[in-house]
């Protein structure tokens, strides 16, 4: 809703020719994206609440056609929050294109992809273990790769050091505190 | 090993109540041949049907991702190794190339040919432990495997020729290789690939017109277009349901370009098209090479000339992915700068292709659940990670 204002002038600075930028800007009229500056591939950022919307509307376009969910994951930013990144790709196209959503540190939730693409369920469930990030909606929130009863700790954050994970499996399988 | 569900007995005096059959929950792993590595699923059986499959995986997990995050980027190809143990040189292709893309470093030429014929003959040694073991998963007990087995040996055996190990590579190098290959290295290519021929048409012969084999594998574990990209599948797997996505053709890497080849695809969607589809994978990376080694210069630098001793990488972040013989094996990136990821993620073919697994079996014998395991040729250490 933004978009035409307050977003538009940036892209026109960056240099987007020979990028689907300019299809993918209009299939997510009415979604605040923009995209990211200096990147190697296209990159586009929306916010989370619209996260769901944007990547639903890229699926169903005809002309994008975004019907494979390759990727899902986050990338830990430490106080900026984290980013949970999205790779698309287009059987039909053979197009790609990189989705971000940057969420706060204080709200680790964003709506799930499920609904969208099937393949994001396992990948989405590693994501929630590994970070702390909560998916809404998400109809098995289990653990995927970690212990059922691990849902504490979240290993793929950089807040947590390596040697901890061993130190948590259970009395006497970590390493001895210093001066022992 | 058997449990009995919460649903309890049906209740006294219904009509029905006498004619109900109760589900049984079979557990199948995670130690069990048939699972292919350390894998386990708790399938919910009526009688001798499959009625509901729940996987649970994990148990090769060793955090590669995390520790990548510690160790620069030399150290890392260690690691891509292991997580595809049968095809590693196609694991390690795809780091070293999301590093030299990030560093924007020129491969040069020869050493790019040494990484095609590397990877199509790993795709080849990778195929056979395929056909060898899903031989035994459909019962036909140790002849294809003893004749995968030979045949994957001199495949192995030119690989430790080269890089001095059976398995864990680490040879490729971001920019080129760690060394040059040994100065017969055409020539043993090209006797491997004799044998080769020769064993590929054995299992021709073994399997493919075998008429119990096709009894017990055709529209067996049949899974639409449609479905399989909405799994996300890849590989051989998703192009025996008639999807024509390989990243040999839709975005050549290399030299992919250059070369005549087919992307072979089904479209019957079932068991028996997977198996066919990689049987005609074998040919064509027969065909791959074989131009390959007819292209590739025979004197040639292996590395670019100015390589920095400790390699860094402009911030940034890069999606690589190429097409290893379990499907797209993918390389997330993310650089601060530095010498080391500041994350890296592995998509895992298998994981995807894995979780179309209950899709695939229900309603199905219990016998047909495993070979459609099987059929979609997973590694465990790549799904954990």
């Amino acid at each position: 809703m933004t978009n035409e204002n307050t977003e538009a002038a940036a892209p026109e600075e960056l240099d987007l020719s020979g990028t689907i930028w300019a299809e993918v800007d209009r299939v997510l009229s009415g979604v605040t994206a923009r995209p990211e500056p200096g990147a190697l591939d296209l990159i586009v950022h929306i916010p989370p609440d619209e996260v769901i919307m944007g990547l639903r509307r890229l699926k169903t376009d005809e002309a994008l056609d975004f019907n494979y969910l390759r990727s899902l994951t986050a990338v830990d930013l430490e106080e900026d929050g984290m980013d949970v990144v999205y790779h698309l790709f287009s059987t039909n196209t053979k197009q790609n294109l990189t989705v971000k959503t940057r969420l706060d540190n204080d709200n680790l939730a964003v709506d799930t992809a499920t609904t969208v693409w099937r393949a994001a369920n396992w990948l989405e469930r590693e994501t929630a273990e590994m970070f702390g990030i909560r998916f809404n909606g998400h109809p098995d929130p289990r653990t995927l790769l970690m212990p059922e009863d691990m849902t504490d700790t979240f290993p793929l954050r950089k807040a947590h050091p390596l040697a901890e994970i061993e130190i948590l499996q259970g009395e006497g399988m970590g390493y001895p505190e210093e001066g022992e | 090993m058997v449990a009995t569900p919460e649903v309890g007995p049906p209740g006294v005096g219904h009509p029905e109540a006498e004619f109900q059959t109760q589900d049984l929950l079979l557990n199948v792993g995670p130690q069990h041949p048939s699972t292919h590595g350390v894998f386990r699923m708790v399938l919910q059986v009526d009688g001798e049907v499959v009625r509901d499959v729940i996987p649970y995986i994990g148990y090769l997990h060793r955090g590669a991702e995390k520790l990548c995050e510690t160790m620069d980027y030399r150290q890392g190809i260690g690691f891509m190794d292991r997580t595809e143990y049968l095809a590693a040189f196609n694991a390690e292709l795809s780091y070293v190339m999301a590093v030299e893309k990030l560093a924007e470093i020129e491969v040069p030429e020869r050493a790019q040919w040494i990484r095609m014929i590397l990877c199509e003959m790993n795709r080849l040694s990778s195929h056979f432990m395929f056909m060898g073991a899903f031989g035994i998963d459909v019962g036909v007990f140790a002849t294809p495997f003893i004749y995968a087995w030979k045949e994957r040996e001199q495949l192995i055996d030119l690989f430790e020729e080269v890089s001095g190990d059976r398995m864990m590579y680490a040879y490729f190098r971001p920019g080129g290789l760690a060394w040059d290959v040994p100065a017969n290295f055409k020539q043993r290519v090209r006797e491997v690939l004799e044998s080769t021929k020769v064993g590929i048409k054995d299992f021709d012969g073994l399997l493919t017109t075998n008429e119990i084999f096709r009894a017990r594998t055709q529209g067996v574990g049949y899974i639409s277009a449609e479905d399989a990209i909405d799994w996300g599948m890849s590989g051989p797997s998703i192009r025996a349901s008639g999807v024509n996505i390989d990243v040999r053709k839709d975005e050549p890497y290399m030299f992919y370009d250059q070369i005549d080849f087919n992307v072979p695809t089904r479209t019957e969607g079932d068991v028996y098209a997977r198996y066919a589809c990689r049987m005609d994978e074998m040919w064509e990376s027969v065909r791959i090479i074989e131009q390959c080694l007819e292209k590739m210069p025979d004197y040639g630098p292996i590395m670019p000339e100015k390589m920095p001793r400790m390699l860094r990488t402009p911030p940034g972040e890069v999606y690589l992915r190429t097409e290893a013989p379990r499907g797209e094996y993918g390389i997330y990136l993310v650089s601060e700068g530095g010498n080391r990821p500041y994350r890296l993620k592995v998509r895992s073919a298998c994981l995807s292709n894995l979780q179309a697994l209950k899709d695939m079996s229900v309603g199905h014998y219990m016998a047909d659940a495993i070979i459609v395991l099987g059929s979609i040729d997973i590694v465990l250490s790549e799904v954990d990670r």
